[in-house]
């Protein structure tokens, strides 16, 4: 193949692709970027045979071909070219001859034919969200999955379309993130989905706030289109729990929070602990929140934060990461927080449609 | 019937054969005997010489006491004793031998020769005895102290001496003996003899470490944590190797009670209990113990050759055992603060003089932590690699002389990769270190959880929806009998009808691990522990135990900012080289190793 690129453009495409590249695989040719010259494009694949990830750019095509290069030398050397357009040569051997300005360089490369192939997508069932909806609702939900190998279910982000709703939800069995957006879907459309993590953060990192995302789902895979990116992932093969039930009946006291100020505070009281299970404690009081922490080898924390409160008395303790994570991960000034006692389960809200169920801690 | 055997009483000659059978089974049993006295003498030193494996000849010197010679003539009577009166001193044997037998069951059955001379007395008596008819007793001159000849052992009992293994399996017993009281006794001088060479010269006045490493080299010493403690009047008192130092056999455990070599079955299970959670199964710790307690609290006379004794308090006895050995095996707690925490000093002068410097490696935030025992691994806190991405970076670190590593209470380490596709690479001052991370992680969980209960500071995160789990009937009734210990520990569990249970809330530090892979592999190990004796502390260990492994097994993911809190955590932990199931954490490799190895010593 022999095409001429626009350096800028070939860098952006690269930068999209190259995040999944291997960096600790045993099979070679995935450190490498498989480029495919077609029609006046440059098509850029790379994958970690979970996920794939497909863009393309503008490229004058002198002949078509493919071969894979390995994709971190080939971006930094891209990067630091003295002239605006490269010129690549491959030869039949798939060593690539790459030329901008006096620069020269002589690659080798992987046959095109080691590549895995690009899984054959077969849609049955497609949808069509706006992508800053749906990066949205991944960062306000993704964080709550879990990371235990021996439930893989929660080891990703459900995606049901179902009752003219999408419902994002991620859970690890103590705490729950979920939003539940209004959206048309017909009978035959609906179904849940499970995406893994890791495809999760893929998504998080390129959607943008503009313009359309295509989703369509097959057997076992799911095919995120926006831009001029494709990304393909595995879906987890399992059934995810019925996670309706988990969300709690009415609340006896709701209170409504600065989300940064509690976040902060929250934090610095968590600085005393060093490891992520102890206890931050929560103390609701006529207009203020007492925010403490205390373990006995290192010492204690409190922090008070003015709020309008005019309920009961309630101590409750909580993960300080659990209780940090939605506020985090939410924008917007105010959360309500939703409250019986000590034993009960909380509840996050925001001016979304958007819950985030805690369950507290108890001291033993 | 009338023409039956008649029945009568027994000479002697044959009396004292028959017991010779009982004490004395081989040149060993001959070595033993002899020791004893010589001890009970109040021998300064005692010189054992053997002959054709001890077959040919045993002969035992000492310079105690001796005898005279009417003491002589009475010490080859059967039950003829100096050491006990009466059946009341039966109960304070405080001497070795006591019961009287030993001389003249060993005269009866071989050619037997006792030199003898109290110090007070001018001349020495000497007595010979072939087969219990004594053949001479006449005046010699000798050294002070007694001399004791065994010579053609059973030469007149040809139905034991045909049970007489060869020359080196005798004299393989006979030297384990001389070893143990060696060990039993380092007041004391030892000189060993074989066949005319000698095998050891052990002066008198030594320590048990002193000892110890006469006996076995300095290298055993370097594993070995000096152990002494008192609980309840039974003192413990030796030397335990720590859990990276084991045996496949408990060949290299030597147990005294009251200074005489002997064990009783709580010993072993003591040890079992002080060591488990630290080595692994089947693996055995190298033990140098003195159990030392009133005399009336032990009895010796279970057995004529007083190899197993019983006591009276066995509880106690163990007691005493695991916790003098958890003691001094466990890390002293790291000690906090003190001047020598200056940590950039310690970092510049451990990287002063590379001997080669790769140029753009990445300066990285320094971590610290409490420096591990030098006698095992040593790994140590400095430099984290948070970046964690390019994959050329190669580290080439000086090689520090390290004057004194041990005395610093601190040190460097850095993450420097993975390898295998599980272990993390750590450099430290003194070398390289491949870490278990999740043996580390099993470690430090096991150790944060007892501690947590034992505070009671446990926290227990409850769950959103109560995890509803079937168990095999058979583990289903052990998880009933232990709900109450189950729910002390955090584990919100109830029974659900038949063999199902509910889980609504876990101890909060396991992580994210699911109610049912906990608490089925917690149950496994409820059936393999067995009903332990109900003692609740070895339950809830197994529990623990069964708890942090499940929940590490669960965790997969692993940032550079988490190992390097591992390192911290096992560093800080009490027994850092073993996962509570005794597998190794670390493994290391010295820089003087790897100079060595690259042939630049």
């Amino acid at each position: 193949m022999k095409l001429t690129v626009n350096k800028d453009a070939v860098l952006e495409g690269l930068q999209k692709v190259q995040s999944i590249v291997s960096t600790r695989s045993t099979l070679p040719v995935l450190y490498n970027v498989y480029l495919k010259a077609e029609k006046d494009r440059l098509w850029l694949t790379s994958t970690d045979l979970e996920v794939t990830v497909r863009t393309s750019v503008d490229a004058k095509i002198a002949r078509t071909g493919g071969t894979t290069l390995p994709a971190r030398r080939v971006f930094s050397i891209f990067k630091e070219l003295p002239a605006n357009e490269i010129e690549i040569d491959v030869d039949d051997k798939d060593t690539a001859s790459i030329r901008a300005g006096a620069s020269f360089f002589k690659i080798l490369g992987i046959s095109e034919d080691e590549f895995p192939p690009l899984p054959k997508f077969q849609g049955n069932r497609a949808y069509t969200v706006e992508q800053k909806l749906f990066k949205s609702m991944l960062q306000a939900t993704h964080y709550a999955a879990s990371t235990d190998e021996t439930r893989p279910m929660l080891n990703g982000v459900l995606l049901s379309f179902k009752g003219g709703k999408l419902c994002v939800v991620a859970t690890d069995g103590r705490r729950m993130a979920m939003w539940e957006q209004e959206m048309e879907i017909s009978r035959e459309q609906e179904g849940e989905w499970i995406i893994p993590t890791k495809t999760v953060n893929e998504l998080l990192k390129s959607l943008k706030d503009e313009g359309d995302l295509k989703i369509q789902v097959s057997e076992n895979q799911v095919a995120f289109e926006y831009d001029s990116l494709l990304v393909i992932s595995k879906l987890v093969d399992h059934t995810y729990p019925n996670f309706r039930q988990v969300l709690p009946g009415g609340a006896e006291e709701r209170i409504s929070l600065e989300r940064e100020l509690v976040l902060n505070a929250v934090r610095r009281v968590a600085l005393l602990l060093n490891d992520r299970s102890n206890a931050i404690t929560l103390h609701f009081a006529k207009d203020h929140l007492e925010i403490s922490a205390v373990a006995s080898d290192i010492g204690e924390a409190k922090e008070k934060v003015a709020i309008k409160y005019r309920g009961k008395d309630i101590t409750v303790a909580f993960n300080p990461d659990f209780l940090m994570d939605p506020l985090r991960n939410l924008d917007g000034d105010e959360v309500a927080v939703e409250l019986s006692d000590e034993l009960s389960p909380c509840l996050i809200r925001n001016d979304k449609p958007f819950q985030y169920v805690l369950m507290p801690m108890r001291v033993k | 019937m009338s023409r039956g055997p008649k029945i009568h009483v027994l000479p002697d000659e044959v009396i004292n054969k028959i017991a010779a059978g009982e004490v004395v089974d081989r040149p060993a049993s001959v070595v033993k005997e002899l020791v004893e006295n010589a001890l009970d003498a109040r021998a300064t030193s005692i010189r054992v010489e053997l002959t054709g494996g001890g077959r040919q000849a045993v002969v035992v010197t000492d310079d105690g006491v001796g005898m005279s010679r009417d003491d002589a003539l009475l010490s080859v009577e059967r039950h003829a004793t100096s050491k006990i009166r009466d059946v009341h001193d039966i109960e304070h044997v405080a001497t070795l031998g006591f019961r009287g037998e030993a001389l003249a069951a060993l005269a009866s059955v071989s050619r037997f020769t006792l030199t003898t001379r109290p110090a007070g007395q001018e001349a020495g008596t000497e007595l010979t005895i072939s087969g219990g008819r004594i053949l001479e007793v006449r005046e010699t001159g000798c050294a002070p102290g007694t001399s004791i000849a065994v010579r053609n052992l059973f030469f007149n009992v040809p139905a034991r001496r045909k049970f007489l293994r060869s020359e080196q399996t005798e004299l393989a017993h006979a030297r384990q003996v001389f070893l143990v009281h060696a060990l039993a006794h380092p007041e004391t001088g030892w000189t060993l003899r074989v066949d005319d060479r000698e095998v050891y010269q052990l002066p008198p006045g030594a320590t048990l470490e002193e000892r110890v490493r006469q006996l076995f080299g300095g290298d055993v010493l370097t594993g070995l944590r000096s152990v002494d403690a008192v609980r309840e009047g039974v003192r413990v008192r030796g030397l335990a190797s720590l859990p990276q130092v084991t045996r496949a056999d408990r060949s290299e455990q030597y147990i005294f009670v009251n200074g005489r070599p002997a064990s009783a079955p709580v010993v072993g299970f003591a040890i079992n209990e002080a060591y488990q959670a630290l080595i692994p199964r089947g693996r055995h710790p190298v033990l140098f113990l003195f159990i030392e307690l009133p005399a009336d609290e032990v009895d010796v006379n279970v057995h004529p050759t007083k190899k197993e004794v019983r006591f009276r308090h066995a509880s106690r006895v163990r007691d005493a055992l695991v916790e003098a050995i958890r003691e001094s095996v466990a890390l002293p707690a790291a000690s906090e603060g003190g001047a020598d925490r200056n940590l950039s000093a310690l970092f510049v002068a451990s990287r002063a003089t590379p001997a080669l410097q790769v140029v753009d490696l990445p300066e990285l935030p320094a971590f610290s932590y409490p420096r591990l025992d030098p006698a095992a691994p040593v790994p140590s806190a400095e430099r984290g690699d948070a970046a964690g991405g390019s994959e050329s970076r190669v580290s080439v670190e000086p090689a520090t002389p390290a004057a004194t590593p041990a005395e610093k209470p601190w040190s460097w380490c850095r993450v420097l990769g993975q390898a295998g596709g599980l272990y993390v690479v750590l450099e430290t001052e003194d070398g390289l270190i491949l870490m278990d991370p999740h043996a580390a992680h099993e470690r430090v969980l096991f150790e944060r959880f007892m501690a947590d209960l034992a505070r009671h500071e446990l926290k227990v995160q409850g769950l959103l929806s109560p995890e509803a789990l079937d168990l095999p009937p058979e583990l289903a009734e052990r998880v009933r009998d232990n709900l109450s210990l189950l729910r002390g520990m955090g584990f919100g569990i109830a029974e659900f009808g038949g063999d199902s249970f509910v889980v609504d809330a876990l101890p909060s530090f396991l992580g994210p691990v699911s109610a049912r892979a906990l608490v089925a592999e917690v149950a496994g190990h409820l059936e393999r522990g067995g009903r332990r004796s109900g003692v609740e502390r070895a339950a809830e260990e197994q529990i623990a135990m069964a708890a942090c492994k499940a929940a590490v097994k669960a965790q997969d993911k692993l940032t550079v900012q988490e190992i390097e809190q591992l390192v911290r955590d096992l560093a800080a932990s009490e027994m850092p080289y073993t996962c509570p199931h005794g597998r190794p954490t670390l493994i290391y490799m010295g820089f003087d190793e790897l100079r060595r190895k690259f042939g630049r010593e």
